[in-house]
């Protein structure tokens, strides 16, 4: 089926003959007037803050032995939890924890193109991320798996502190916009509506529960 | 298109307006709305942002023809088609082709108003394709048969228990009107849906033309599901959703949300770059970008262009008084509130909604909470010229021309205030003021004037 790309870009063309061109100069200033100091305490008590004034859970830990013990802590012992590829590479002792009390699974024994009803059957995973943002408590994702992560009910995402932006002023630059990933995801806080009288209700379609693990590398 | 109930404003409302228990649940859910908003915006400067805002939309539609095109580049180079469609017909057949070409039977979508102004889904189910929608308040909308009556909260009008009931009906699940268990039941129907359909539909709030991203801006997950757990992913959108950098989201992203729901940053921002990519191991194998026209184009270079502004957060409705009372649906079109009465008769045809510039007090709070500077009442107003020169607004203009004329001459503003001190309070005005009367008490005149009491304590008349 032909489109009416001419057509319209020539409709465009001919009612802004004639008209201004506007070429606005971005004001460079961050438009916040309060921001946590620059070190990491601060900016880990703002993004704590945050994401736990929306029902997730952030914390801050010296191993990843101790986020084994956290997740294992946070998920029953009957769970099954998928493990994305990153973090059993970055994290291996604590996968190799994790799955001495717990049912793992991990993204490497799924094929290209894999059943999405595999990626549905998990109680929790996982992720890593690409960066987290204090400003509002937001857990930025980039996976090679998008459905694992969408459909847990409980989502655990491993942060290095290294990770952590002040605000969405350092997310939103060239160096995330270009990622080559098909897929970026900002999320924040629990998956919610309030659809129904407005009456907020945790949990959707989206992860109920957000924990975001940072490890002090 | 079909005739578009717009046309009958004046006959919807009135019904809309009777319904006490509608006004009561419209009422409540937008002032905590519209409190909401003004609390998030305490950490961040609005005017500064709304500046930025509408300086970079500024620039994006002055520069539309170069973006688009920018836009559509980038996009290719993601693996992406791009489709440009003049009307909905031409949108509506693209997809339907696509989903045929796939032999696609079920498809999972979420919000977007584009599709509900091309009337995509009736038009898909027509075919025999079944088009889920997934976003909570949709899906309620969609089983009761209905039309959404708010641009960010489609079932504002519903109380819980209609619902309970709607759903109870509808997917037979048990009748409790708590709202985390009628959530969690819709979860579990839709999600067996989002497993078995394969192709998923969505809107985008953005393009990106310097990198060809999508973006799409939800709270529940679903979009991030249909635009991930499908083979095929079909965006629809407008063409003027482009803006030029991905740095600009700084702008838009702190505006969006607070102004929508008050949140700091809306739940999922999904930044999607195209179909899977070689090593990823799901995700759509096409992504398809249908740009539509359908009418925005000639609205450029007139004194209505800075309505392509708008990234429909849906604040103006909340704080509407005119909305408050008559509810979305009143307004006859899928766009509703003071920014709907603009884009329905821009769209459409001042002819398909002749009455819906009339449809506001002009009293501004539209145009204070518009996070990207829109001046709603003003152009309401200039619309009315537009639509009826002069306002020849029948009883409206009367009144004024009358107005005028008696405070012009003392004489006859002596006669008729007098007048009005006899009459007032008698049987037959209750009558023919019965429109006001019946909402609120009509003020008293004092028996005698100031003028009268000022001559009778001495005074000189
Ligand atoms: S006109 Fe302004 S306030 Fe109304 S929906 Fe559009 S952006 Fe929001």
């Amino acid at each position: 089926m032909t489109d009416d790309r001419e057509k319209i870009l020539a409709a465009i063309r001919r009612s802004l003959r004639g008209t201004d061109k506007f070429d606005a100069a971005r004001n460079p200033a961050s438009p916040l007037t309060s921001m946590p100091q620059g070190d990491f305490e601060s900016q880990f008590g703002k993004f704590k803050a945050e994401l736990e004034s929306l029902g997730g859970l952030a914390e801050a830990l010296n191993s990843d032995a101790d986020a084994s013990e956290f997740i294992a802590e946070h998920t029953g012992p009957a769970s099954s939890i998928f493990i994305y590829n990153e973090i059993a590479n970055l994290h291996r002792s604590l996968v190799e924890s994790l799955s001495e009390s717990r049912h793992v699974r991990f993204g490497l024994e799924f094929p290209v193109g894999y059943d999405k009803r595999d990626a549905a059957a998990f109680d929790a995973a996982v992720t890593g991320c690409a960066a987290c943002v204090a400003e509002t408590g937001t857990v930025v994702i980039r996976t090679d798996m998008r459905l694992p992560a969408a459909l847990a009910p409980k989502l655990f995402v491993v942060v290095d502190s290294g990770q952590l932006l002040a605000s969405l002023d350092e997310f939103f630059t060239d160096s995330f916009g270009n990622t080559d990933a098909s897929n970026l995801f900002l999320i924040t806080g629990p998956s919610r509506t309030a659809d129904i009288e407005k009456q907020l209700v945790k949990g959707v379609h989206g992860p109920k529960e957000i924990v975001v693990l940072f490890i002090n590398q | 298109m079909t005739e578009l109930k717009s046309r009958n404003f004046k006959r919807l409302y009135k019904k809309e307006i009777a319904d006490q228990k509608l006004r009561e649940n419209l009422r409540k859910a937008t002032i905590q709305a519209s409190g909401k908003r003004n609390d998030s915006f305490s950490e961040v400067d609005f005017v500064f942002l709304r500046d930025e805002a509408k300086k970079i939309k500024q620039e994006s539609i002055s520069h539309l023809n170069d973006l688009l095109s920018q836009f559509e580049d980038n996009a290719h180079e993601n693996g992406c088609t791009v489709f440009y469609a003049e009307s909905p017909e031409k949108a509506n057949a693209y997809i339907l082709d696509v989903a045929r070409k796939h032999e696609i039977k079920k498809i999972v979508k979420s919000k977007s108003m584009v599709t509900e102004e091309i009337q995509l889904v009736p038009f898909l189910e027509k075919y025999g394709i079944e088009t889920v929608e997934t976003d909570l308040g949709e899906y309620i909308i969609q089983l009761a048969g209905e039309t959404p009556s708010h641009i960010t909260a489609p079932a504002i009008h519903k109380s819980r228990t209609e619902i309970a009931r709607l759903l109870h009906e509808k997917i037979g699940i048990e009748q409790n009107d708590d709202p985390a268990f009628l959530t969690g039941e819709a979860r579990r129907v839709l999600r067996e849906k989002f497993l078995s359909a394969e192709m998923g539909i969505s809107g985008a709030n953005f393009l990106i033309a310097e990198n060809g991203a999508v973006v799409v801006v939800e709270n529940e997950g679903n979009a991030r599901l249909s635009t991930s757990a499908v083979k095929v992913h079909v965006i629809v959108t407008g063409i003027e959703k482009v803006i030029p950098k991905f740095s600009d989201l700084r702008i838009f992203m702190r505006l969006l949300g607070r102004s929508a729901t008050g949140q700091k940053l809306t739940s999922y921002v999904s930044l999607i770059r195209g179909p899977r990519k070689e090593k990823e191991k799901d995700g759509p194998e096409e992504v398809h970008i249908v740009l539509v026209d359908n009418g925005r184009s000639r609205l450029l270079g007139t004194d209505h262009q800075e309505v392509l502004h708008c990234i429909r957060c849906g604040a103006c409705l909340n704080v509407c008084p005119v909305y408050r009372s008559i509810g979305g649906h009143a307004y006859g079109s899928v766009y509703p509130g003071p920014i709907g009465s603009l884009v329905t008769p821009l769209f459409f045809g001042p002819e398909n909604a002749p009455d819906l510039p009339f449809a506001s007090s002009l009293c501004g709070s539209c145009t204070e909470v518009c996070p990207v500077g829109i001046g709603i009442h003003h152009q309401l107003l200039s619309m009315r010229q537009e639509i009826k020169p002069g306002s020849k607004h029948g009883l409206e203009s009367f009144v004024f021309r009358n107005f005028r004329k008696t405070m012009l001459r003392p004489g006859r503003y002596k006669l008729l205030t007098r007048l009005a001190r006899v009459f007032s309070s008698t049987s037959i005005v209750r009558k023919i003021l019965k429109g006001w009367t019946g909402y609120r008490d009509l003020p008293q005149l004092p028996s005698r004037s100031f003028r009268e009491i000022y001559k009778s304590e001495g005074g000189k008349g």
